[in-house]
């Protein structure tokens, strides 16, 4: 055997996008086949063996010329790439899966859905596999486009038509100013490549204006993509707008994509941390503050979601808070390794209780009712125990209570942060975490404690035949995420071997 | 001769025109379109970048083609929710597309 030429090196290490890419074009080819008669079964199951194959694939590869770039430096594969890749997989997974008992039930379901998602999770793991802004900028933009749609997939539905209007127009606006962030890099820098920036970085090029400009610009433009705060509005309308399923996926998606990217770019950067530090710890607390005290008012569980989304956003920009102390120090270097591994984790359990909590509205939801209020959940434990006692135990994980995912992961980003010796991002974090547990436990409430509101004559009609949806995608994907939750958040060293980020 | 700086200029000129339609037009075809001015700002600025930073490097003209082609796949989404929007509401004025509140 001779050595492998380059060409079959670099196309080896996007595998799992070819694989995406593969089986969405399948998709959208067969899409008269799938779209009615018996080929429409086929739509889901396709687009789980898509997502499940880049899993399987992404796991297979093998880890010798790891850290190596790809394509004359436009990717690369690291440790930090493919732990977040597997988060990203396992949560598009679970996303088919509840999309498909949820737009079935909602008479929503075409092929064209589940080959989008495939398309938005290659654009994501290119983001994260981004050597290069331009590629990362690619990246984003194939990512958020599939987004958008998915958003606005109800079309005649004009909450989500309205939700897809404000994602795009406002998600536009964000690539807009990262794409000048980036010109303004390559005026600085004379490249886009990260090597060259951060030795840019380090020839002192966020002391110069336009350096310091292009920085601020893209920090701006990413944590549009997370929502991180002030840079949320879009966020409480898109979720709730949004079909449950596409909400489920979004907020996963763009947040595991853009975070790990987060990372990357100011571990690149970190050399310049005086530039950024300051404006990514400002963003991380008044996004822990802002999203945390405004969940408290909600009443749709969606909206809910969302601003505790920006409360997450905003503990995970600890984590990338901490990419700015690698270079002060031993215990800086520590922490900055520590926050990679601890945000990767802390967006598995984040991604496992959220798919899980709208899983649950969306097992809740049939044609003529969208499960979305706390009243749609009153008494749930009761009348459908198991269904109730799994959101119970997703607002656990989403609140942190030790023995769940959630408590680990905040376990690590907080621990990082110590060891970097921030102790006010530590303090505002262990803070708002206790305020946050505020909203969490009265969703527990209303499901454990309230009495079911009138037990509704069930429509005998779709009513009925919806019910036997246990062992549907819906019950899978809940099944597996509150396995997964309470198994993580027990034994979390079970899934070290893939998720831990080294250097 | 005119130089680098004249460049950056028009284009930050062009970016700021942009960035001001975004906040103030409240049609969402025109904030679409201040969008894609504050995209090619960004393109000219690339442009200007190679002719007086990096003449022998390829790379500026590679990003200029891949912000067109992300522009023009922007547009075609953005007039496609555009159009559902216009569908459910009978406009596009962003002030009386406000059904998400909360």
């Amino acid at each position: 055997m001779g050595a492998p030429t380059q060409a079959i090196r670099d196309l080896s290490g996007i595998l799992p996008i070819l694989v995406l890419w593969g089986v969405a074009l399948v998709i959208l080819l067969g899409a008269p086949l799938l779209r009615r008669g018996p080929g429409s079964r086929l739509a889901a199951p396709l687009g789980g063996a898509g997502a499940l194959g880049a899993l399987l694939v992404l796991l297979r590869g093998s880890s010798d010329g790891f850290g190596d770039t790809l394509f004359a430096g436009a990717a690369l594969t690291d440790t930090l790439y493919s732990s977040g890749a597997f988060v990203l997989l396992l949560g598009g997974f679970l996303s088919v899966l509840v999309a498909q008992t949820y737009l079935r039930s909602r008479d929503l379901e075409k092929p064209e859905y589940y080959a989008i998602m495939l398309l938005s999770l290659s654009g994501a793991l290119l983001m994260m596999q981004a050597n290069d802004l331009i590629v990362l900028f690619l990246g984003l933009e194939l990512m958020s486009f599939g987004l958008y749609v998915l958003a606005g997939f109800a079309r005649t539905d004009a909450k989500s038509d309205e939700a897809a209007l404000k994602y795009f127009l406002l998600g536009a606006l964000a690539s807009a100013l990262m794409l000048y962030g980036i010109m303004l890099t390559y005026g600085v820098a004379a490249s886009t490549e990260l090597s060259n920036v951060q030795s840019a970085v380090a020839r002192g090029a966020l002391k110069e204006p336009m350096g310091i400009a292009a920085a601020l610009l893209l920090v701006i433009g990413l944590c549009f993509k997370i929502a991180a705060v002030p840079f949320h509005q879009w966020s409480p309308d898109v979720y709730e707008g949004a079909p449950t399923s596409a909400t489920a996926f979004l907020a996963t998606t763009a947040k595991i994509g853009a975070i790990v990217a987060f990372l990357r770019v100011c571990d690149t950067i970190a050399g310049g941390y005086h530039t950024w530090l300051p404006a990514i710890r400002a963003i991380a607390i008044l996004s822990m503050i802002v999203g945390n005290l405004i969940a408290i008012a909600q009443t749709n569980v969606k909206r809910m979601l969302a601003y505790s989304g920006v409360a997450h956003a905003g503990y995970l920009l600890v984590a990338v808070a901490c990419m700015g102390f690698r270079l002060m120090g031993t215990k800086g270097t520590q922490a900055s390794i520590l926050a990679m591994t601890g945000a990767v984790f802390y967006l598995l359990a984040y991604a496992l209780a959220l798919i899980g909590a709208f899983g649950v509205l969306a097992y809740l939801s049939s044609r003529d009712k969208d499960a979305q209020t706390l009243n749609d959940l009153r008494g749930l434990a009761s009348s459908q125990p198991a269904v109730g006692y799994a959101m119970v135990l997703f607002m656990l994980s989403l609140a942190g209570i030790p023995a769940t995912a959630g408590f680990i992961g905040k376990w690590q980003v907080f621990y990082a942060v110590l060891t970097g010796g921030d102790v006010a991002l530590a303090v505002t974090m262990a803070l708002t975490s206790a305020m946050g547990v505020y909203y969490y436990l009265r969703v527990v409430w209303y499901i454990v404690f309230e009495e079911s509101a009138a037990p509704k004559p069930s429509p005998t009609g779709h009513g009925v035949e919806a019910r036997p949806r246990a062992m549907t995608g819906v019950g899978a994907a809940i099944t597996i995420c509150c396995i997964a939750t309470i198994g993580l958040g027990i034994l979390p060293a079970a899934i070290s071997s893939f998720l831990t980020v080294v250097r | 001769m005119i130089g680098l700086p004249y460049y950056l200029v028009v284009g930050s000129i062009l970016f700021g025109i942009g960035a001001f339609g975004t906040v103030t037009r409240r049609n969402a075809i025109a904030v679409l379109l201040s969008v894609e001015l504050m995209l090619n700002a960004a393109n000219l600025n690339f442009l200007a970048f190679w002719r007086f930073l990096t003449p022998a490097a390829m790379e500026p003209h590679l990003f200029v083609l891949i912000g067109l082609t992300v522009a023009a796949a922007e547009a075609a989404i953005g007039l496609a929710i555009v159009l559902n929007v216009y569908r459910e509401y009978g406009t596009v004025n962003l002030d009386q597309i406000a059904e998400l509140r909360g």
